[in-house]
């Protein structure tokens, strides 16, 4: 009798992982092959030399991250270098000037009446829903010569005359913010809705200042959502390519472009993967500096993106 | 009275940032209907954009490219990406780590380095074998890729927000477990599934870079033909092409949230 039930129960193990398999084997079988293999090559690749028509060849070197830092045919350049210093500047940037944005509106969203705030949001996330292509097509219109806007910089002296707002570091800037923002106010929304007035009231009864009030009553019940949104913001756009390529110009590169660039105009596969290689860096070490935080504070299961 | 001054304030810096987030589709909008081809200056309203994107073959080919990448990735995900989220379900107290760390990988990975990779691989493949040669194929495997992870988190939550028992009732109710799935899991998962589909055609229609990448010649989607127009110098169709997606992406995604928000109550 016991082994019988031994028996029916191995049997229902076995279907069980068959079942696991059956479900789960053709999208992971998917990934693995269109996803994971792909990187693992690309990565081959940084550790390849590149050849005459720009195509990875043996034998193995470290030449790509040797011109990556910058060292070419004739000696050291910095321009790598400004690249991948700029494109952490834009993304800092932009994360910080996101946040500051992104936290009274969604502190406003919270105070408003309770039917309106998913239209609120649904208002907040439609634009996002366009093709980036298209919403910095935007604002290239808004930002050439001889828009109202050029004009006003111009009656500022802040640019020179007959020159527009666009390509600079700024419009990439203004760009990020603009692309980033609705990953930042969604989460720092989820936080407010959450947030326990009744700490607020008895820091404000205590004669906490409004700033005290919030560094201390408000802002840690909001890390988790600013952390959750840090991760959304700061990842993508530092690795972002369409925004710098129509809005930065030449002297507006980030490492996006830098990598983009050798894989279409001047051909370069293994620098380009080497690129990739300090992205993927990047993107892990942020991850997980954001997951180590997130522990730290408690809050750790929600900064999930 | 010092409350109202910043909720005044508040109401303001909301208005401020809504212009800010609408004035780029705006000028877009508007300058589609511009009469003459300056992209300061608005002359008058015409329609003579939208009369020559009819006759423009090249924009009439990447309309139809975008439209078949969008629904057969779509329905290609659909499929394998229900199955994930349902595996997920069923076998949610095993230990998964290793196939969320698959399911969040394309998620997490930057556009750029998932657009190259994909590229090179593809590349290296055809020159090898012949296969997978760049064009429509290629971009409907990367972009059934990107979007697996979100069917399989929308067909995951859904089943995890019903009542476990249910599962229990509809196994004494139907023998077979094809009988379960018709009659029980495919109406329950309904909504889910419509909201995800939605989903995935408007990342489809919505990416730019990994299609950029992994495009044959022939393969331009709409927002690479217009990449590749903005490139060259600016043409004021560009503005009546953008204008038709912005609602286009629009309708599509007011209509997922219709399903999603009727699965829910």
């Amino acid at each position: 009798m016991a082994d019988m039930s031994l028996v029916v129960r191995g049997r229902a193990v076995v279907s069980e992982t068959r079942h696991l398999l059956f479900s789960v084997m053709p999208g992971a079988v998917w990934i693995i092959v269109f996803l994971v293999l792909p990187s693992v090559y690309l990565m081959a690749v940084a550790f390849m030399t590149n050849g005459p028509y720009g195509q990875p060849q043996m034998p193995l070197s470290l030449e790509s991250f040797r011109q990556l830092a910058g060292f070419g045919f004739l000696g050291w350049s910095p321009g790598n270098l400004y690249t991948l210093l700029r494109s952490l500047w834009q993304t800092l940037l932009s994360t910080v000037l996101v946040v500051i944005v992104a936290y009274p509106i969604a502190y406003y969203i919270t105070t408003c009446r309770e039917k309106w705030r998913p239209i609120m949001l649904l208002v907040v996330v439609v634009p996002s829903w366009t093709n980036q292509v298209i919403r910095t097509f935007g604002w290239m219109n808004l930002l050439a010569p001889g828009t109202p806007l050029s004009d006003a910089a111009q009656a500022l002296g802040l640019i020179a005359p007959n020159m527009g707002l666009y390509p600079s570091n700024f419009a990439v800037t203004l760009g990020l913010v603009y692309n980033f923002l609705p990953f930042m106010v969604l989460p720092l929304y989820a936080a407010f809705e959450k947030l326990d007035t009744a700490q607020v009231q008895a820091a404000q009864d205590l004669y906490a200042s409004p700033v005290r009030a919030f560094w201390h009553a408000v802002f840690p019940q909001t890390l988790p959502g600013l952390l959750a949104g840090t991760v959304l913001v700061a990842i993508p756009a530092f690795g972002m390519y369409v925004i710098p390529e129509l809005l930065g110009g030449g002297k507006g590169m980030m490492l996006g472009n830098l990598v983009a660039n050798q894989f279409a105009g001047s051909a370069n596969w293994p620098l380009g993967a080497a690129g990739a290689i300090l992205m993927l860096i990047a993107t892990f070490a942020g991850l997980f500096a954001m997951r180590r935080i997130g522990k730290r504070l408690g809050g750790g299961e929600e900064v999930v993106i | 009275m010092k409350k109202r001054t910043l909720q005044r304030g508040l109401s303001t810096f909301w208005w401020v940032t809504i212009v800010f987030l609408y004035l780029p589709l705006l000028v877009v909008m508007l300058f589609s209907f511009n009469a003459s081809n300056s992209a300061a200056n608005f002359t008058g309203f015409s329609l003579r954009w939208y009369e020559r994107l009819l006759g423009n073959e090249q924009i009439i080919s990447a309309f139809w490219n975008s439209l078949v990448l969008a629904i057969v990735s779509s329905v290609m995900a659909l499929v394998i990406g229900c199955l994930i989220g349902y595996g997920m379900y069923r076998h949610r107290h095993r230990k998964l780590g290793w196939l969320i760390v698959l399911i969040y990988l394309p998620i997490v990975l930057p556009d750029i380095v998932f657009g190259i990779s994909e590229m090179a691989f593809f590349v290296s493949i055809h020159r090898h074998t012949g296969l997978l040669q760049p064009g429509l194929g290629t971009m409907i495997i990367a972009h059934v890729t990107f979007q697996i992870p979100f069917v399989a988190l929308i067909v995951y939550s859904r089943l995890v927000g019903l009542d476990a028992t249910l599962f229990e009732a509809a196994k004494d109710l139907y023998a077979t477990p094809f009988k379960r799935a018709v009659h029980f899991l495919m109406p329950t998962l309904k909504p889910a599934l419509i909201s995800a589909f939605f989903l995935s055609f408007t990342l489809s229609i919505d990416d730019f870079v990994i299609s950029f990448f992994t495009a044959g010649p022939e393969s331009a989607t709409l927002p690479i033909y217009i990449w590749g127009a903005i490139k060259k110098g600016v043409s004021p169709e560009i503005n009546a092409i953008a204008t038709l997606m912005i609602g286009a992406v629009a309708i599509a995604a007011v209509l997922s949230l219709m399903f999603n928000r009727k699965g829910r109550y």
